[in-house]
């Protein structure tokens, strides 16, 4: 509602300047200018002018000591002020209490209880007059002085958002506490009775010159089984079925590949560079397509929906390339301050969430506007969620296959907090704190469970379940769960790729998923990826 | 049914206490969450007077409130309290905002109506529910509030109640000036034995 001042009726003001003509004390007259001076109350007040005055004094706040007594003699026989409320700005919708029978919500109470918080401030204040006179003015308000107002001595607890108090109830509720029969073993791997996951890698791979910064995404695994990974200025691609490794070109000199992403039937491969080209690759051909610029700072973040290819800039734009259309932006994204490092379109296209570098997570509609918009100028979306919960950019997103309108992101190091959201009703499902920076998340295909990658200090691979303490080196930077849902890989910055066997895929599933799973897979050694 | 129905009538002075404990309860969270004195994400949805209601998942608050509501109850039951407050302040210059009273009577039991003409339950609920419902619809009209907001709840109490020493201290009435203020009175709702009047006052100026 608009709080701007509005004008006041004009018959009022009209009425207000004839009060302000010189008066003669008679009685009669001043009976007169009461009369004059306000017709609305007249037409309402019932009661005789004697209280009438010492009520509108009242509601006005202007009961002085000494005063009412005094006033109270003096109304009958000269000029009584306009009362102080009549110049109270309201908006229009706004009912006040002097309009009383006129509106639904107007109070229909005596005007004594709302000068009770006034009088009881004055009671409460020594030097405020004699006992005498506190009594003979509470007695004509009616408003009783054998009251206590209390309050609780402590104050209510702040908003959750407070990162202090975040803080204290990390300390207070350790990440693990409540899980059942958790045994930490010397070993590091952590595990309870219902799950069992091993410690070991399945495959290292070695991937020298593998980038190590936060805020890029480097890694991708398809739905045909390859992997890509970026290693500085080039891309390769390692194909799980056979174990061979092919090379997807290199970016121009002078910038480096930010990052890597499969298209969702595999076929394509989009490349972010350094200086803001988006570049489309024909995976099976191994040839490019074409190269989209026009962002002005590196491209962070890559995620396709079918044929539309969104890009996360330095600048914290989001960018929507058609990439069948020459004229590629199609729409644009403008939510962020910070770098976005984080963006994730829902399997049905319907949403797309973004992180970013100023702690913010955006839910967007991911359907474009249908009126294609010509020249330079294209449509922008307006975020249908904003979350500033985090306290630290956020990179690790992820939407639950199982249950479409969940979404849980993870805060980086200074935030290092898992939160679960509707994304149809905006709320906060849940919040889990871990032990250190999440640099990825991702919701198990065939269970009810959430993986998340971490980095300094536990440099861990960890779900609610179970967790593998420094399963690098380094910090684990990047991850990518295989197309049959078993297997993850992760990225880090010990210059490494290691393939991990998470979830195991349920009966039914495993026939028609098992061609999908390479049986390289299950040879172990170390290879190098170049 | 009929039967059963008649046996509900007769609400006692407990019932009716644990009744109206629980109003203030929904109606406290109901009033922080759309005065968005706590963050919007702190609160899941219930179901209550068949309607959904969102109640806050912040277990500090929780405590909070229910340490409060806990004496309310108490002092509700032996009649002491006569209003409860809540006010919204400004965290950072302490001025009030807005104060959200609840008048608490005690309604007294007319001689011919000794038995029988209880409300049923069903008529209480839906006055509850057309008071929650009219404070979230004060949203439309009340200013809004920028600037980050703390809240505090009053109970004015009767000079002879039982005061859990140290927990509960006399404050400052919380009060809005006069001429600043503005009054809406709300809906009421009553059982047996209590009626609430409820009613707010925030401050405008300018």
């Amino acid at each position: 509602m608009s709080m701007q001042k509005t004008p006041q009726t004009p018959s009022r003001r009209r009425v207000r300047s004839e009060v302000k003509t010189p008066l003669t004390p008679s009685l009669l007259s001043a009976f007169n200018t009461v009369s004059i001076e306000s017709p609305i109350k007249r037409a309402t007040s019932t009661s005789i002018p004697l209280s009438d005055a010492f009520q509108r004094q009242a509601s006005a706040g202007v009961i002085r000591k000494g005063g009412v007594e005094s006033r109270i003699d003096v109304v009958t026989l000269d000029y009584v002020p306009p009362p102080k409320s009549a110049e109270v700005k309201r908006s229009r919708s706004t009912p006040a209490i002097n309009r009383a029978e006129r509106d639904r919500f107007i109070t229909s109470r005596d005007h004594t209880l709302e000068v009770s918080a006034t009088l009881d401030q004055m009671s409460l204040n020594a030097p405020s007059g004699s006992p005498t006179h506190t009594a003979r003015l509470a007695a004509a308000a009616g408003v009783p002085l054998n009251r206590r107002i209390l309050g609780y001595h402590l104050p209510p607890p702040s908003a959750s958002s407070d990162t202090t108090l975040a803080l204290q109830r990390e300390f207070a509720r350790p990440l693990y506490a409540n899980r059942p029969g958790a045994i930490a073993t010397s070993t590091g791997a952590t595990t309870n009775k219902t799950r069992k996951i091993s410690t070991q890698p399945e495959r290292v791979l070695d991937a020298p010159g593998m980038v190590d910064d936060f805020y890029l995404n480097l890694l991708s695994w398809s739905s045909l089984n390859c992997v890509a990974v970026a290693l500085e200025s080039s891309t390769y691609i390692w194909k799980a079925d056979t174990g061979a490794v092919v090379q997807m070109g290199e970016a121009p000199a002078g910038t480096y590949v930010s990052s890597v992403n499969f298209s969702n039937d595999g076929a394509f491969l989009g490349i972010g560079l350094g200086t803001g080209e988006v570049e489309l690759w024909d995976v099976e051909r191994g040839v490019k397509l074409r190269t989209m610029a026009g962002h002005q700072a590196q491209v962070a973040v890559l995620s396709w929906w079918q044929h539309l290819l969104s890009s996360g800039c330095g600048d914290g734009s989001v960018w929507h390339h058609d990439v069948r259309v020459p004229r590629h932006k199609v729409m644009e994204l403008l939510g962020h301050s910070g770098e976005v490092c984080g963006l994730q379109w829902r399997k049905d296209g319907e949403l797309i969430a973004s992180g970013g570098n100023d702690n913010v997570v955006n839910i967007w509609d991911g359907r474009l506007g249908d009126a294609p918009v010509g020249g330079d100028v294209v449509a922008t979306g307006n975020a249908k969620w904003t979350k500033r919960t985090h306290t630290a950019a956020v990179k690790a997103l992820a939407w639950s296959p199982w249950q479409p309108n969940l979404l849980a992101s993870g805060g980086g190091t200074n935030d290092a907090t898992i939160n679960v959201w509707n994304s149809t009703t905006g709320a906060r499902l849940h919040t889990q704190t871990t032990p250190s920076q999440i640099t990825s998340l991702h919701f198990a295909p065939h269970r009810k469970e959430l993986l998340s990658t971490h980095g300094y200090p536990t440099n861990a691979i960890g779900g609610v379940v179970a967790e593998i303490r420094d399963a690098h080196d380094s910090r684990v930077l990047f991850s990518a769960v295989s197309p049959a849902g078993d297997m993850v890989v992760t990225g880090a910055g010990d210059e490494s790729l290691k393939f991990w066997k998470i979830w195991d895929i349920p009966a039914s599933d495993k026939k028609s998923k098992a061609s999908g799973r390479g049986e390289g897979v299950t040879r172990s050694g170390v290879l190098s990826i170049r | 049914m009929a039967p059963k129905q008649s046996t509900r009538h007769a609400i006692t002075l407990k019932g009716s206490t644990a009744l109206v404990t629980e109003f203030f309860k929904f109606a406290v969270n109901t009033i922080l969450f759309q005065r968005e004195v706590y963050p919007s994400d702190d609160f899941h949805m219930v179901k209550k007077y068949g309607q959904v209601v969102l109640v806050t998942q912040d277990l500090a608050l929780e405590n909070y409130l229910e340490k409060i509501l806990q004496q309310v109850q108490k002092w509700i039951l032996t009649g002491s309290v006569t209003q409860l407050v809540l006010a919204i302040l400004a965290k950072d210059t302490r001025t009030t905002l807005e104060r959200w009273v609840f008048d608490i009577k005690l309604v007294e039991p007319s001689a011919d109506s000794k038995e029988g003409t209880g409300k049923p339950e069903a008529e209480i609920q839906s006055e509850i529910r057309a008071i929650l419902k009219q404070i979230v619809s004060m949203v439309t009209f009340l200013p809004v509030m920028p600037e980050e907001k703390v809240f505090n709840i009053l109970a004015y109490t009767s000079d002879s109640a039982d005061v859990p020493a140290g927990e509960w201290v006399d404050t400052d009435p919380l009060a809005i000036e006069a001429s600043k203020s503005q009054q809406v009175k709300m809906r009421s709702f009553s059982t047996d034995v209590h009626r609430i009047e409820a009613m707010v006052a925030y401050r405008y100026e300018e």
